[in-house]
């Protein structure tokens, strides 16, 4: 039995890192929808249209995002669009904090206003720039075992 | 496999290409299927969070047909036998997704004479609009609405209208143009600038808060809180106002 590259095991545990944290914040979204609303407007930035689009389907696209990656299936392309989101989400929080709005980001469930002195968005950004670079890894070097991937080659982005 | 058989296998592959190539035969290459599955499976998640929001877009408003009348701080609607207290604070986005997903349903059933509604009017939010004090204005200009002969629209209107949090809020030229908009009665104007209700508004959030049925399990008041019969409801359950109803 051979073992597998060192940098194929890091990968793994980056995809499947990444597909835990899609799941989970996922569905806890998805469980909540007028929690995911209130987070998603107190972020002020979308109408209240766009909040409901929002707050309706992103829960759904981070579930998806998570079955892809825990299957191993295109693995370079999610990682790509998961950088996509997170980036999204860096950028809402940074929005927040820059304009000084008093915000929980409502990652994991939760979310809406705050009180001023309770905001923690260092660990916010830190935590979205860990999740960050385990999608980065990813695209660069999609390689990695229990992956759909190696049975239906589906690892290039296109 | 090995690596050299697999080398071996390779070259082989490549010349049965050249040999096809030069026989002007060309060989369909194998398409990567993964931007294909990776859309589906987004397509289908889309698709079911879609559903859930056009299910919810789609209701439509009922219109409010009931009267109401004005104790206090406290507002009731209809005639109904099942008595329903409502606790709301008009800037908290908490009582906006009540008011949303259970408005209408509300609506149908004091329109129908099966319930009738107190709506308390609390302010424990006043700090959240800059400058503070939007929810007792607020508040107030609801409690004006009920002479005024608009409240159930009026009410609905401050809800879809809501301003953020950390803002300044309706001012009270815009609560005023609103109640206009609506056919307000009366001196509703000189109501909503005399800021005529505050003192009952801060009574009623006073008795509320101290009202140990209203808590939750950490001994807390929010809004929006819902109590029928005087107990407070599991708002988590979607049905409770069918369960109620029987």
């Amino acid at each position: 039995m051979s073992r597998a590259p060192v940098p194929d095991v890091i990968g793994t545990l980056a995809r499947l890192g990444l597909a835990a944290v899609w799941l989970v914040s996922g569905l806890l979204k998805a469980m909540d929808p007028d929690q995911t609303y209130i987070a998603v407007r107190a972020y002020d930035v979308l109408p209240d249209i766009g909040v409901e689009i929002v707050a309706a389907l992103l829960p759904w696209f981070e579930l998806a995002l998570g079955v892809l990656l825990l299957a191993g299936v295109g693995t370079r392309l999610v990682a790509a669009l998961s950088a996509a989101l997170l980036l999204v989400f860096i950028a809402g929080v940074a929005q927040a904090w820059a304009r000084g709005l008093s915000i929980d980001c409502g990652c994991f469930g939760g979310g809406g206003a705050v009180e001023p002195g309770e905001t923690t968005y260092v660990q916010e950004l830190v935590r979205d720039a860990g999740f960050l670079l385990m999608a980065g890894w990813l695209v660069v070097r999609p390689r990695t075992v229990l992956a759909l991937d190696d049975r239906i080659g589906t690892r290039r982005m296109g | 496999m090995g690596g050299a058989s697999r080398a071996e296998k390779r070259r082989k592959q490549e010349a049965a290409d050249q040999r096809l190539a030069a026989a002007g035969i060309r060989v369909p290459q194998k398409r990567n299927r993964a931007p294909v599955i990776v859309a589906a499976v987004i397509a289908v998640a889309v698709f079911v969070g879609g559903g859930f929001l056009a299910a919810r877009l789609l209701g439509g408003d009922v219109e409010p047909t009931y009267t109401a009348t004005a104790e206090g701080a406290v507002v009731t609607a209809g005639t109904g036998p099942v008595v329903v207290d409502v606790y709301e604070d008009y800037i908290c986005p908490a009582c906006e997704r009540f008011e949303t997903s259970y408005g209408n349903e509300i609506t149908t059933a004091v329109n129908e004479g099966r319930i009738s509604v107190r709506f308390h009017t609390i302010a424990i939010l006043d700090a959240r609009s800059t400058p503070e004090g939007y929810s007792t204005r607020a508040g107030n200009a609801a409690l004006c609405a009920v002479p005024a002969g608009i409240f159930p629209r009026f009410h609905k209107k401050l809800f879809d209208d809501q301003p953020a949090e950390g803002g300044a809020g309706l001012s009270n030229e815009e609560l005023i143009a609103l109640g206009a908009e609506l056919g307000a009665q009366g001196d509703f104007a000189a109501c909503v600038e005399g800021n005529t209700h505050a003192d009952a508004i801060t009574k009623e959030t006073d008795t509320a808060r101290a009202d140990t049925a209203l808590q939750n399990d950490k001994g807390q008041f929010g809004t929006p809180t819902v109590a029928i019969d005087g107990k407070k409801v599991d708002l988590n359950d979607t049905s409770w106002l069918q369960n109620a109803l029987g």
